[in-house]
């Protein structure tokens, strides 16, 4: 019997202005009944044009070549009339697309979309198609499906956007689901929700599924076998457990080793790939991974290796390896001191002693909403901040992790005056920064430096990358234009880069190198305290690490506070000495960062914690439960009491009536709960402002 | 003749779900940054600019090479066809249509260029005040725009050149006091995105102050949607005016522009003497077609988005 | 929804006033000019101050701009100087025909607009889309008057198909029953609007066609044309409409200059009429009527984009 869909050979071209690009070369694969297939790989690896390719969806420009094949059920797709492959479209084959903001159109009412596809492949009245549309939204877990066919997308929030989104492709019970990224633009908690309904739905209907990511956790976790895709090919393919115990591939092994692990405290220096992924226009005669790959010999350079091993785990690769790295810090090109954990831990201690750099009390802020001003109509504002507060020592990091909405990049901001508070106050080295004003407030903002999240957006797109770097120097006044050039240059060697680079302008760097100039400006003024916001979120996995790497260097040279503002707790795990978790405008825990991670006592650290996917297959099918249920609550009308409470599994009446207070469970670590998981020290319930020890 | 703001504009060819193609370590194409081989790469841009550059010989060094009286009204000279002495015959008043046309499109690029640098001045600079400073002195700015773009630019140009005879410099006074509008509001619009972006809250964060942001960040990012509203601004000028002449209220006689050659033989297009109209209205045309074309390449050149790795 | 109106509802009133000013000082700049260029320049001081008496002229400024805006508030913008008849009995005949001929001709425009921009969206880059690009980019570049004058020439003068003149009926009925003379000046009209009309679309169609949405859709088994029916035309169509309400001037200003050379009596003659007369009250109302239609078209394309686009429609739901 035949696989369900088998692709062999699969070549798909683009023609660009930059000439033809190679998306997709030679790619084969089958999926059998039932089976969830990851694809993985870095941006631009070809996994989503392969997924586009066997829907016949090709971009324009792009056109299937060759020999390739797609059978699905044996019967051959490539080269089908129009007509017939709209037949399987939306029918047999189906797809989940990334982004659910934009994947709807937002002029049509859900159940119109959903319904579309039932009438199309079924037929039926219009009645019988909202009928099968509630049913499915209902079973994708939208609250009161058949009220809401009604509602418009931008009426949902991104998680019950994602789940319509869902729905459609499953209205007609497809055999095969083709999911690209479905979680990738979702929050951590509500991503486990979506692949637990993912995985669930496969298994009820009896689909085959085929999931494209770049997440090594959510391959671990949701998939039975992995195609590991570089540069338009596939690298390695095997079963999940046999690929995450024993892969053969280089790129595999550096994928995997360069993630930061949640489950694995501060290691030493994350191992990084040097370098970019090859120009896929003109792509390398040889193995493509070999630019970058530590193991390359000549016969890499020059002779392309093909798939090869047994038939339940393949390989591309002269030189396969045998297992994962070992886990001692590797050199990198890049020389940047190592900064080992008892190094980090006495900076850290030596902190203690001090003042802290930076302080803030109670701070609030509140955004008013558009057009409560009408007569009649009670003023509304968005609670961003509900009292916060936090100290930062001296070379020290505080990570602030939670869900999107929880406040963390608006405290970000407040921190480092971009934003004034409705009310508190931000004490820099004892300087209320509130009561400055002009000069002396930007005098002062040298100690405060900011490091972006978007490297498009972060640096003038019309200077030079020697005039960015040189601009906080000519504001502050500091020094003679030889010495800023000096500076400049010095700068720029700090953070890897080549001193001519200082002549470039930003777009001609790519988004790690951009970040690094980011990162340079940030150090110009030799700041005290560096707020990153989410500073490699837009990075793909192994240029994270080398600016992770970096980042951690240059705080022990510097002496340097930073405070990481992320969503992502393997990257604040990595980073941060103490870690601060806000949920709805408050800062429901603080400890150190082993006592958040291994003795949480908030019940949303500990879901918040459950729901991050870690790249071990064997930790990943252990888990049962979603971590947290539900959505955040509107910030416009938090919810009494405890603001978790409505997504609490321990919530009591207390919880409603009370707000609670924080309450000390170690030196250093505090958490406002009623019911804590960790039994709180007997005395004091200090203000929960995580003085650090 | 509509004038609306921008209405040529198309956004870049590669498909925005390409497969990103990494480009080579230390090149990649810049978002929303000028990119002088888009820009080449336009054909539109090219002949655009060519056509330009010879309308511009033309009208310039024409009248050197080709010497003709343009003050002397020659009634016995009068709609005289082409021939060897007027290769492009004489008008009503015995003027060479040839060299009339040199000295008529002198006036007519004149006219365009003038209202397009004092415009883009003007609209820049109210434009980057109102985006900058926002709230309610933005508003307020705004409001003042909307009344003067609620009137017809015609209409109130009629009831000025009613009231006042114009000269070619008053109408270029007049103009740019009318068309600094649409400037304006594309500067402003681009000042109040650029104003949120994170390279000028890292600005602030060095304590730059609100004049360096609006003068190194602001202005220089804005220049791009500026050029292309000046060009459009060249085009649209010319063709106002061409209009004013046409209802009999553009420059008084002895003065020319293509306009005023164009209405005044459409007098005599029923008589059959083609060559009165059909050059005139050809380079007109010609013209505002180049710079149309050079003002549309510029906007896509500029409107290079990239696809994020 | 509703804060959004109340505020954009404002703005529109403020604006209005600010036109009311606008023209006002505009034609008051010259003092004593109306009545210098009613009675010619050689009038004696004694019938120009019997002039400005009777028209009010002698007042202070301030005082004849609040009686002009009392009386405009009624609908009584005075007495023209040359024809002897109210202002406002002048518009009220011409307004109507302005409507059918503008109304006609921007409906026309775009109906033949929206298609194109579509169209050439989806055959980007092919022959068809450059030909049509030409088409429009030397349409907007043409002299609209000139455009006129060559349709004349063609089917007026030479094969005498169609009349160069405008019906000069006094109701809409009577223009509406000679159609004949109406085809010329809607032509005009509505090329000259397509061309601005269809570039927007084009380029909002490219917009859209590049979201997500619509991949979605075909991901669904939707056939092409479906796709761009149900998916692609609403979501373009959204930014035309603003854009409509802002082209409100230049759609004017075409009318004036078609109204010229068809003698079309609308209030574009009317206007042109009154400026080489220098009829000073027939360019304050009509300028006002025409300010004031501006404004709420351009308020009326908001409206129809809020009730036609969810986002905004739903916004306090």
């Amino acid at each position: 019997m035949p696989p369900l869909l088998e692709v062999s050979n699969l070549t798909t071209h683009i023609r660009t202005r930059r000439g033809v690009v190679r998306a997709v070369d030679g790619v084969s694969f089958t999926l059998e009944e039932g089976e969830t297939l990851g694809l993985v790989g870095e941006s631009g690896c070809g996994k989503s044009m392969t997924g586009l390719s066997v829907m016949g969806l090709l971009p324009r420009g792009g056109s299937i070549v060759g020999d390739s094949s797609v059978r699905l059920g044996g019967r051959e797709l490539v080269g089908l009339p129009e007509s017939d492959l709209r037949r399987v479209r939306g029918n047999e084959i189906a797809m989940v697309f990334q982004d659910p903001m934009s994947a709807l159109d937002p002029t049509k009412t859900i159940g119109h979309q959903v319904a579309e596809s039932v009438l199309l492949h079924r037929g039926g009245t219009r009645a019988e198609a909202a009928d099968r549309a509630a049913e499915v939204l209902g079973l994708v877990g939208l609250p009161h499906p058949r009220e809401r066919l009604g509602d418009y997308p931008h009426q949902l929030s991104g998680g019950l956007r994602q789940r319509v989104l869902i729905a459609m492709a499953l209205v007609n019970e497809p055999k095969v689901l083709i999911a690209d990224e479905p979680t990738t633009a979702l929050d951590v908690t509500i991503q486990a929700q979506i692949l637990d309904l993912l995985a669930d739905l496969r298994a009820r209907l009896r689909m085959a599924m085929i999931l494209i990511t770049h997440d090594m956790g959510v391959t671990a976790g949701h998939t039975d076998r992995v195609n590991v895709m570089y540069a338009g090919r596939i690298a390695e393919s095997a079963g999940t457990g046999p690929l995450f115990r024993a892969m053969r591939h280089p790129y595999t092994q550096s994928l995997l080793a360069s993630v930061p692990r949640l489950d694995r405290g501060p290691t030493g220096q994350l191992p990084t790939i040097p370098g970019l992924p090859p120009d896929l226009t003109d792509p390398p005669s040889g193995c493509r991974f070999a630019a970058r790959c530590q193991y390359a010999t000549d016969r890499c350079r020059t002779a392309e290796p093909e798939l090869t091993g047994p038939a339940t785990h393949r390989y591309a690769c002269w030189h396969p390896t045998d297992g994962p790295r070992p886990a001692e810090p590797v050199d990198t090109p890049m020389d940047v001191e190592v900064v080992l954990p008892a190094q980090a831990a006495a900076v850290a201690s030596a902190a203690v002693a001090e003042r802290p750099v930076l302080e803030a009390r109670d701070l609030v802020r509140e955004f008013p909403v558009r057009g409560s001003w009408l007569p009649g109509r009670e003023r509304r504002v968005v609670h961003a901040l509900s009292g916060v507060s936090l100290t930062i020592g001296h070379g020290e990091t505080l990570g602030i992790v939670g869900e999107s909405g929880c406040g963390k990049t608006t405290l970000g901001r407040l921190l480092v005056g971009l934003d004034r508070p409705d009310s508190g106050t931000v004490t820099l080295d004892g300087t209320d920064l509130g009561r400055l004003r002009g000069r002396e407030l930007r005098q002062r903002r040298r100690d405060l430096q900011m490091m972006f999240q978007d490297p498009f957006s972060s640096l003038d797109p019309r200077m030079r990358v020697g005039s960015i770097l040189r601009e906080p120097l000519q504001i502050q006044g500091l020094g003679t234009t030889s010495e800023q050039r000096e500076r400049v240059a010095e700068l720029l060697a700090e953070v890897g880069l080549p001193a001519h680079a200082a002549d470039l302008y930003p777009h001609e760097f790519s988004g790690g190198q951009r970040q690094r100039v980011g990162l340079a400006r940030a150090l110009a003024l030799t700041p005290k305290l560096i707020v990153a916001d989410e500073p490699v979120s837009a990075l793909d996995v192994s240029v994270r690490a080398q600016v992770l790497n970096l980042m951690r260097g240059l705080q022990v040279s510097h002496g340097l506070s930073y405070v990481v503002i992320s969503h992502d707790l393997a990257v604040v795990r990595y980073l941060a000495d103490r870690i601060g978790v806000m949920y709805l405008g408050r800062m429901v825990e603080v400890g150190s960062a082993d006592d958040i991670h291994l003795r949480a006592a908030h019940p949303y650290t500990a879901g918040l914690l459950k729901a991050v996917p870690v790249p071990d297959p064997d930790v990943e099918r252990a888990k049962h439960g979603a971590g947290v249920r539900g959505e955040l609550p509107s910030p416009l009308a938090p919810p009494s009491g405890c603001r978790f409470r409505t997504r609490c599994p321990l919530a009591q009446d207390l919880c409603a009536l009370e707000e609670p207070t924080p309450r000390l469970f170690a030196t250093g670590h505090t958490a406002a709960c009623h019911f804590p998981l960790q039994t709180p020290l007997p005395d004091a319930s200090p203000a929960l402002t995580g003085d650090p020890a | 003749m509509s004038t609306l703001d921008s209405p040529l504009d198309s956004p870049p060819d590669s498909p925005s779900d390409s497969p990103a193609t990494p480009a080579p370590e230390l090149a990649a194409p810049g978002r929303r940054r000028f990119s002088m081989p888009a820009f080449l790469h336009n054909r539109r841009a090219l002949v655009g600019l060519v056509l330009i550059a010879v309308v511009a010989a033309f009208c310039f060094l024409g009248p050197l090479l080709y010497r003709t009286d343009q003050v002397t009204v020659r009634l016995d000279l009068a709609d005289l066809p082409p021939g060897a002495a007027n290769p492009l015959g004489t008008d009503a008043s015995g003027y060479d249509v040839l060299g009339r046309l040199m000295t008529g499109g002198r006036s007519s690029l004149e006219l365009g260029l003038a209202v397009a640098v004092t415009t883009t001045v003007i609209g820049t600079l109210y434009g980057a005040v109102a985006g900058y400073l926002g709230g309610f002195v933005d508003a307020l700015m705004m409001r003042v725009i909307d009344v003067f773009l609620a009137v017809p630019t015609i209409v109130l140009l009629l009831m000025m050149v009613s009231m006042f005879t114009p000269t070619l410099w008053g109408i270029i006074l007049l103009l740019s006091l009318l068309s600094w509008l649409g400037a304006a509001r594309l500067v402003r619009g681009e000042v109040l995105t650029l104003r949120t972006r994170e390279f000028v809250q890292a600005a602030r964060m060095m304590g730059g102050t609100g004049r360096r942001i609006v003068l190194r960040h602001l202005v220089p990012n804005a220049a791009g949607v500026v050029i292309v509203s000046g060009t459009f601004t060249v085009a649209d000028s010319i063709l106002t005016l061409s209009a004013l002449s046409f209802l009999g209220l553009g420059l008084p006689p002895p003065h020319a522009d293509w306009g005023t050659m164009l209405s005044a033989g459409l007098n005599s297009l029923y008589d059959g003497y083609w060559w009165q109209v059909y050059p005139a209205a050809g380079l007109l045309i010609v013209t505002v077609v180049a710079f149309n074309l050079v003002g549309d390449a510029v906007h896509d050149a500029l409107d290079v988005r990239l696809d994020q790795p | 929804m509703t804060a959004y109106l109340v505020r954009r509802i404002g703005q529109a009133v403020v604006v209005v006033l600010g036109v009311m000013v606008l023209t006002f000082f505009m034609i008051h700049m010259v003092p004593g000019s109306a009545a210098r260029a009613t009675l010619g320049t050689r009038a004696t001081a004694e019938r120009i101050a019997m002039f400005n008496a009777a028209y009010g002229l002698d007042k202070p400024l301030s005082t004849q701009f609040l009686t002009f805006v009392e009386q405009a508030a009624r609908g009584n913008f005075g007495t023209s100087y040359s024809m002897q008849q109210p202002v406002s009995t002048l518009i009220a005949q011409r307004l109507p025909r302005d409507g059918l001929l503008l109304g006609l001709s921007t409906l026309l425009a775009l109906a033949i607009a929206l298609p194109m921009g579509i169209y050439q969206a989806v055959r980007r880059g092919r022959i068809a889309d450059h030909v049509f690009t030409v088409v429009s980019f030397v349409l907007y570049s043409m002299p609209d008057f000139f455009f006129a004058l060559v349709l004349i020439a063609v089917f007026s003068v030479q094969f005498h198909l169609l009349p160069s003149e405008a019906p000069q009926a006094e109701s809409v009925g009577g223009i509406l029953a000679d159609p004949q003379g109406l085809v010329l000046p809607v032509v005009t009209l509505t090329l000259v609007s397509l061309a601005g009309f269809s570039r927007y679309m084009r380029a909002s169609a490219l917009t859209t066609l590049a979201q997500d949405y619509v991949q979605v859709a075909r991901s669904k088994g939707l056939p092409e044309r479906l796709v761009l029916r149900r998916h692609v035309l609403r979501n373009s169509m959204l930014p035309v409409i603003t854009i409509l309400g802002l082209s409100a001037p230049s759609i004017v200003a075409g009318a004036v200059i078609a109204e010229s050379v068809f003698n079309y009596p609308g209030m574009g003659l009317l206007f042109y009429q009154a400026a080489t007369s220098k009829d000073y009250p027939i360019m304050l109302g009509s300028t006002l009527v025409v300010g004031v239609a501006t404004v709420l078209g351009s308020l009326f394309a908001d409206i129809a984009y809020s009730l036609l686009d969810p986002r905004i429609r739903y916004v306090d739901a």
